[in-house]
């Protein structure tokens, strides 16, 4: 009966250990892929063979002018190779590239990790190096918050058009006369109708001031002192949802920050191509809903072509804009369709509530619009029909657009509509690939010292426990792998210097929870215990003060992540995987490691004769 | 007991309330210093200048650096591009630093670099407002939340002492870095946050053994069995926070400047930590009137079960 037992839980301990070697190695080969660098390869194709190769002298000549070197630069008639060891150096390399060879021939660049073959098929990554470590790239953006007031005016204009008629008001112009007022003139039989508008207008629009022009008209005008609140007030709003859509791709080290009146600077780290990031921003980008228009010759008519060819007219005024969507997940339907599901907050439901119920059966339009720069340097506005939908029933504050052309454009547009859409017309006026702002010196100190600190820690272990404390080294060593090996598998994951520090501090719980066990052990033993018992006993009873202790930081670090921006989201995120590897690695790795190495017939362990 | 360790016990519980005190003044100290100096915020929260220009040399970043730090007054932020020939400096916004609107020109003739300025504008802080706001709920969420876990898986008591020692460390590093008039940026938030975990892990873990003593024995006075919770753990507590320690100097003596102040931030936290959990953790419950007759009053409703 005894041995039978014995043999079950000895069976079921080695389960336990494949396991646990199981994961180990799995955490070792997504750490891997940091032990490598990315090489930046640029590709010159000849464009015809008529044209002069280019000698890898000339190359190495060309880059050494502007203080650029190539790692290595390949040549053929048919075109030439240059990798790079330095990313940051890439975008500046490319442009003096272009302007001297650009008419003969074509680029193309790639980035290629210097991993073994075998490792870049399990398609591993390194974690991302935040901007102190090695930089990224800098975007300045303008926001035109003069356009953004004239598109309120408009909108102040045509809505009051609409009321008037809604109440049966005879209004001879309302006309937007600049970017911030509005003339409106009546004929003087409806001089008592008007001061009844007059009234519901200042009570909709109080940042608007009245001004009686003539007999019979006013103008209505943001003043001086509301001008500068509207655009703060878009300034603001603008940053923020900039700041949603960086946070929505996972990227917590970013900076983003106000530059001068109407300019935000954006640092990203890890990204090295602009054009990259700049993509992957989409910061430029607005969404709006529109009606289709009934009858084509009522006032206040937007005209637009979509995809097809068909031209669509749609009443200028916007059902609801992005602004109201409170939350975007792509989705498939029951066909298998791609789809956006769409969840928007009190003021857009009720308005798609009140739409919908009238409108049943008619379509509705989805307009995205970009804004750019055209080569006089103004802003000029692309919309574009994303989606035309037949309102099938009265909807409510949740609903999805169909007919997605693809999962990958329904993950987009539904990645867009969560983080905001921007009421500002906004364009990309500045963009430069940045380098590391701790020079090398600063970073290899750094390394430095964190290795002299781990050091001290592993030498005083193996000094003060012996046999258990080298048992804990190796949990500490497996316990900064997994941890490297997780933030690896992790997208958004970005390390920086105060970040690596943070991850040698999580070797301290490693430690806290070693010395926890064996000081048990330790109690154990003198309680005159047996060694396997003692161990056994030890770690059990360890267990829950570790959990407690735990747990506790973990919510901690929980709350802060979800609530948390930039810095602290990074330093929360490495917090709670490091407890979790922490723990994993402090009880069950050295817990394996200790059933395997001792025996039941030791003399003393851990100063205590037996 | 014997006499011997009678005293011994006798002179632990003096000592603790003796911190506990000392602690108490500390806190009020730092709180005035918070109050009154406020925290020397760093270009992250604050904002500030933004003064771009370029150099027609490619100059190394270390060089620059020391360059203009011997220049600008205050401190500042440097960073380079397009292979050292690029530059942008951020400085804080007041007095002290901002040597005229023109230290750009001054610094071109001192320096011997050809220096063409590019752009000089005001620029905003790196945390929305939003942020400080919901930094201050997050940290109110976490409080309530770890005070019912804690008194779920303790005593009431036990985890109001946790999360005081809590309070006492954090205001504490604040109070040395507004003292001192540091620069509090967001990688020393960061660090605060660390501290929080620290602090939590020493407190809790004496909390603990405060617990399975009080289980094991029903007699023995409060006082006596926080004092034997504490001497039992005292050689984790030392270990543990000791080689964390050892490895926050080795950062702040070899790491330089970059990270300086995230080791100031850490060691005194965690020293400031470790003494809390005897000072504050250990004895608030006491002062608040624990008694073991909680533990056993579960005891004695599982045993009437037949």
């Amino acid at each position: 009966m005894m041995n039978s037992r014995t043999t079950a839980y000895a069976r079921h301990a080695k389960w336990r250990h494949v396991i646990i070697a199981i994961i180990l190695l799995f955490m070792l080969i997504s750490a891997l892929p940091n032990l490598y660098s990315d090489k930046v390869i640029i590709h010159l194709e000849n464009n015809s063979s008529q044209n002069e190769q280019i000698f890898p002298q000339q190359i190495n000549h060309l880059l050494a002018n502007h203080n650029l070197v190539a790692d290595e630069v390949k040549s053929s008639s048919a075109g030439t190779t240059i990798i790079l060891k330095n990313k940051t150096d890439q975008h500046s390399v490319e442009n003096l590239l272009k302007r001297e060879y650009g008419e003969y021939f074509s680029f193309s660049s790639s980035m290629v990790s210097d991993a073994p073959r075998w490792l870049k098929s399990l398609n591993g990554k390194p974690i991302k190096l935040g901007l102190d470590l090695s930089g990224g790239v800098l975007f300045v953006l303008d926001v035109d918050t003069e356009r953004a007031l004239s598109d309120r005016t408009k909108g102040i204009a045509s809505e009051i058009k609409a009321l008037a008629r809604e109440k049966r008001i005879r209004l001879t112009k309302v006309k937007q006369e600049n970017n911030y007022s509005i003339v409106i003139s009546y004929p003087s039989s409806q001089q008592n109708a008007y001061k009844d508008l007059s009234t519901k207008i200042k009570r909709s629009y109080p940042e608007l001031t009245q001004k009686k022009l003539g007999e019979n008209q006013i103008t209505l005008a943001y003043s001086a002192q509301e001008q500068v609140k509207f655009r703060q007030e878009t300034m603001k709003q603008t940053l923020k949802t900039i700041r949603g859509r960086i946070e929505e791709l996972g990227i917590t080290e970013a900076v983003t920050q106000k530059q001068g009146k109407n300019r935000i600077r954006i640092e990203l780290p890890g990204v090295h191509n602009p054009e990259d990031a700049r993509r992957i921003i989409g910061a430029t980008a607005s969404l709006d809903f529109y009606q289709l228009a009934e009858n084509s010759h009522s006032a206040g008519i937007i005209k637009m072509t979509d995809e097809n060819g068909r031209i669509l007219k749609m009443n200028s005024k916007v059902v609801f804009s992005g602004d109201s969507i409170k939350n975007a997940r792509s989705g498939q339907d029951e066909m298998g369709m791609p789809l956006v599901n769409l969840t928007l907050d009190s003021v857009g439901g009720k308005k798609m509530s009140a739409f919908s119920k009238k409108n049943i059966g008619k379509p509705m339009v989805t307009v995205f619009s970009e804004f750019y720069r055209n080569a006089n340097n103004e802003t000029v506005k692309k919309s574009k029909v994303i989606n035309v939908a037949t309102i099938q029933q009265h909807l409510g504050s949740q609903f999805s657009i169909t007919n997605m052309s693809s999962p990958q454009a329904a993950q987009d547009l539904a990645l867009l509509l969560r983080a905001g859409s921007l009421t500002a017309p906004v364009t990309i006026v500045q963009q430069r690939s940045i380098e590391a702002t701790l020079g090398t010196d600063n970073i290899d100190n750094g390394i430095k010292a964190l290795t002299v600190g781990i050091s001290i820690t592993l030498f005083f272990m193996a000094f003060w426990y012996r046999a258990l404390g080298v048992i804990a080294n190796v949990a500490l060593a497996s316990n900064l792998v997994s941890l490297l090996g997780l933030m690896s598998l992790l997208p958004g994951a970005v390390l920086t210097l105060p970040g690596i520090a943070g991850l040698v501090l999580t070797v301290g719980m490693a430690v806290d929870t070693n010395v926890l066990i064996f000081e048990r052990i330790k109690e154990e033993l003198k309680r005159g215990r047996h060694v396997l018992s003692a161990i056994e006993n030890g770690y059990k009873s360890a267990f829950s003060t570790i959990l407690d202790a735990n747990i506790t930081t973990m919510i901690t670090g929980i709350i802060l992540y979800s609530i948390g921006y930039g810095a602290v989201r990074g330093f929360a995120l490495t917090l709670c995987l490091g407890i979790l590897t922490s723990m994993f690695t402090g009880v069950f790795v050295s817990k394996a490691l200790t059933n395997l190495t001792i025996r039941e017939n030791k003399s003393q362990l851990l100063g205590v004769k037996l | 007991m014997n006499a011997l360790l009678l005293k011994q016990t006798e002179a632990l519980s003096k000592f603790r309330l003796a911190s506990f005190y000392f602690a108490s003044i500390f806190t009020l100290l730092a709180l005035f210093s918070l109050f009154f100096k406020g925290l020397n915020l760093g270009l992250d929260f604050t904002g500030g200048y933004l003064t771009e220009f370029t150099t027609q040399q490619s100059i190394t970043q270390n060089k620059m650096e020391g360059l203009l730090t011997s220049f600008l007054p205050d401190t500042f932020q440097l960073s380079s591009a397009e292979n050292g020939t690029y530059w942008s400096v951020q400085q804080v916004d007041n007095d002290r630093s901002l040597k005229g609107k023109t230290w750009l020109t001054e610094f071109s003739e001192h320096s011997g670099l050809t220096i063409m300025p590019q752009d000089a504008i005001y620029i905003g802080s790196q945390v929305g407002d939003e942020l400080i706001d919901q930094g201050g709920l997050a940290l109110l969420t976490s409080v309530i939340v770890i005070l019912f876990y804690l008194s779920f898986r303790f005593e009431w008591r036990l985890a109001a002492g946790s999360v005081l020692a809590l309070f006492h460390d954090v205001i504490i590093v604040l109070g040395i870095f507004s003292w001192f008039e540091l620069s509090f940026d967001l990688t020393i938030l960061a660090s605060l946050l660390a501290i929080i975990g620290y602090s939590l892990n020493d407190s809790i873990i004496v909390g603990d053994k405060v617990r399975e003593i009080m289980k094991r024995n029903k007699e023995d006075k409060i006082e006596a069995i926080i004092n034997l919770a504490i001497k039992s753990t005292i050689v984790r507590t030392l270990i543990t926070s000791g080689t964390t320690l050892a490895t926050i100097l080795a950062i702040w003596f070899f790491a330089g400047e970059s990270l300086s102040g995230f080791a100031i931030a850490l060691f005194s936290g965690i020293l400031v930590g470790t003494f809390s959990s005897t000072a504050i953790s250990a004895t608030v419950p006491q002062l608040l009137g624990l008694t073991a007759d909680y533990y056993h009053k579960k005891d004695e409703e599982i045993c009437q079960l037949p």
